[in-house]
């Protein structure tokens, strides 16, 4: 198994797709950080106050931001799969490790060790912006307590992606197919539809997206789950779509 | 790399392989045997079954019925399959990366020192670009790179599906010497796959050739050539044809009377023929051996076994129109 994880992390750092996804969510974490600090204190068109530098309902906000991320390491997780399938390698692959299962398990686990640095990187890059911004602006948040918990689950939650992502790319194969379709899930779906729909908006907090909220919102902390309970719940989508994935798509002919 | 266990004879026996898609039978019942020590060419028309076969030899797909086993063991048994079967299938890799961090994947994955994709680099005359993009290859360098992978493991058996495609015609020389090297003189067991017997014909020691997803004929080379009709069969010219007749059948050979005065004489050599014509005084004019041709006799298996026959005239008379545009 260790030999097929390092083939992953080599398959990985061999082209430039982790590069571009890295540098696109340190943007991404470092932008929001940004523009949360500046418009902190503000009120806004609604006439609600944004929390102000200093505050911890600030901090905790502003440190909450690389959640955001989440959805390229995802990406990230999907391609790793897909493109096993979109460029063909799937069959030098299988024809190396016939029990595919395997390949499948040696990805779950090579992308969730990869994240780990990668999430790390977007975290700093998150606290580096937040840190001098907030700074400059006259209370730079102290990396304890509270504001240290979010981000533990903002970097958690990074990870955990990456490896949904794996398991989804299991899933659909298709990597068009299986990235628009995680965002229109993501962003339509959990992000308006369910919510505006009163009768099922509870459910949402059993979700991907409101699983991720848990581990890492501090705002609109409505009904939620606990952190390890939304981190927990996260990984089992993951899993759950890896193992239906190896089960019925994986193991499909390879023509 | 050359470990023991890598020159380890291996036989590939094919036993009642069958594989439908949908209304479509592409594999029936096809049972065939490759031998270690010699090149085996796997033959027929394209949409013959050739290619699900090989994949369904080597798990990739799976098989309505039968079984397809090395020493035994079918594919996915295998322990360490890398470094026993080579298979060169379409050519697949990632466009962006080098075709030397291709090899290392699988380097990696099988267990292999990353020494050996820079080996097989050299072994198939790639060396000079195994740093560039495998996606500026040329077919002929895809091609190299889908052998280099088989080599990878050292792998006592090698499978490949029309290798010769998009090799120009130094390429395909090359092929032909390189795969009669590794099954000669590495005693590997090598099974090729080609919809053209001229493209293998110099390379091959035996032929599986098959139609329509069956079985047609699985014979040596040698085999082929004199179990087919031409065989023995002796024309022979003369304007004494009666006489000449007489005078072989009473030597016990079959005779057939074809037209303007040729005798087809079958069973027997021209120098038999010319000295029986010779002892009983008749006058000769014409004195050959009929060879018909490779390539003929092919044909002649496989006519109308095409899944998706054309029905143009010169197509189905002239067996070297056969599809070239792959060549």
């Amino acid at each position: 198994m260790i030999r097929l994880v390092r083939a992953e992390w080599t398959k990985l750092f061999t082209t430039r797709v982790w590069l571009g996804l890295l540098l696109g969510a340190c943007a991404m974490a470092g932008g929001f950080a940004a523009l949360f600090t500046g418009f902190a204190g503000r009120t806004g068109n609604d006439g609600q106050a944004l929390p102000d530098v200093g505050t911890s309902a600030y901090e905790q906000a502003a440190f909450a931001v690389s959640a955001n991320a989440t959805v390229l390491l995802l990406i990230l997780g999907i391609i790793g799969m897909t493109q096993e399938y979109r460029h063909r390698t799937a069959t030098p692959t299988f024809l190396v490790t016939p029990r595919r299962g395997r390949v499948v398990a040696a990805k779950l686990l090579a992308y969730a060790l990869a994240a780990v640095p990668i999430g790390l990187l977007v975290i700093a890059t998150n606290v580096l912006v937040v840190e001098i911004y907030a700074g400059a602006r006259g209370a730079a948040p102290s990396l304890t307590g509270d504001n240290l918990r979010v981000l533990a689950g903002a970097w958690a939650a990074l990870v955990i992606y990456a490896v949904i992502g794996v398991g989804i790319g299991a899933l659909l194969r298709n990597q068009v197919g299986a990235i628009v379709g995680a965002l229109v899930y993501l962003f339509v779906v959990e992000g308006i539809v369910i919510r505006a729909i009163p009768a099922i908006a509870p459910l949402f907090k059993w979700l991907p997206g409101g699983a991720l909220q848990a581990m890492t919102a501090t705002l609109d902390a409505t009904d939620l789950l606990d952190p390890w309970q939304g981190a927990l719940l996260l990984i089992g989508y993951g899993l759950v779509a890896a193992i239906l994935g190896t089960l019925f798509a994986v193991r499909r002919d390879i023509t | 790399m050359s470990s023991p266990s890598a020159r380890q004879p291996v036989r590939v026996e094919v036993r009642g392989l069958s594989k439908s898609f949908g209304a479509v039978r592409a594999v029936s019942d096809l049972g065939f045997t490759v031998e270690p020590g010699s090149v085996t060419g796997f033959l027929g028309p394209n949409g013959a079954g050739k290619t699900t076969t090989l994949r369904m030899v080597l798990g990739l797909e799976r098989p309505d019925a039968g079984t397809a086993t090395f020493n035994g063991a079918p594919y996915a048994s295998l322990p360490e399959p890398a470094r026993t079967v080579g298979a060169v299938l379409e050519t697949a890799f990632h466009p962006a990366r080098s075709g030397r961090n291709h090899l290392r994947v699988y380097c990696r994955a099988a267990g292999l020192p990353l020494s050996r994709a820079d080996e097989v680099l050299t072994e198939v005359g790639l060396a000079e670009a195994g740093r560039r993009r495998a996606g500026g290859y040329s077919l002929g360098m895809r091609q190299r790179l889908a052998l280099a992978t088989a080599l990878l493991g050292d792998p006592p058996v090698l499978v490949l599906d029309e290798p010769a495609n998009g090799l120009d015609p130094e390429g395909i020389q090359w092929l032909r010497g390189f795969l009669r090297h590794l099954a000669h003189e590495q005693g590997r067991t090598v099974l090729v796959s080609s919809h053209l017997l001229a493209e293998v014909e110099q390379t091959v020691d035996r032929v599986v050739i098959v139609g329509a997803g069956r079985l047609v004929r699985e014979a040596s080379i040698e085999q082929l050539r004199s179990g087919a009709d031409g065989a023995g069969t002796v024309l022979v010219r003369s304007p004494d044809a009666d006489r000449l007749a007489d005078v072989l059948r009473a030597a016990g050979s079959a005779v057939t009377r074809e037209d303007d005065g040729v005798l087809a004489v079958a069973g027997s050599t021209p120098a038999e023929v010319g000295s029986r014509a010779f002892a009983a005084g008749i006058e000769l004019h014409e004195l050959r051996a009929q060879t018909s041709g490779l390539e003929e006799i092919y044909f002649e298996l496989t006519a109308g076994r095409e899944q998706f026959a054309a029905h143009s005239p010169a197509a189905t008379t002239d067996p070297t129109t056969e599809p070239e545009a792959a060549r």
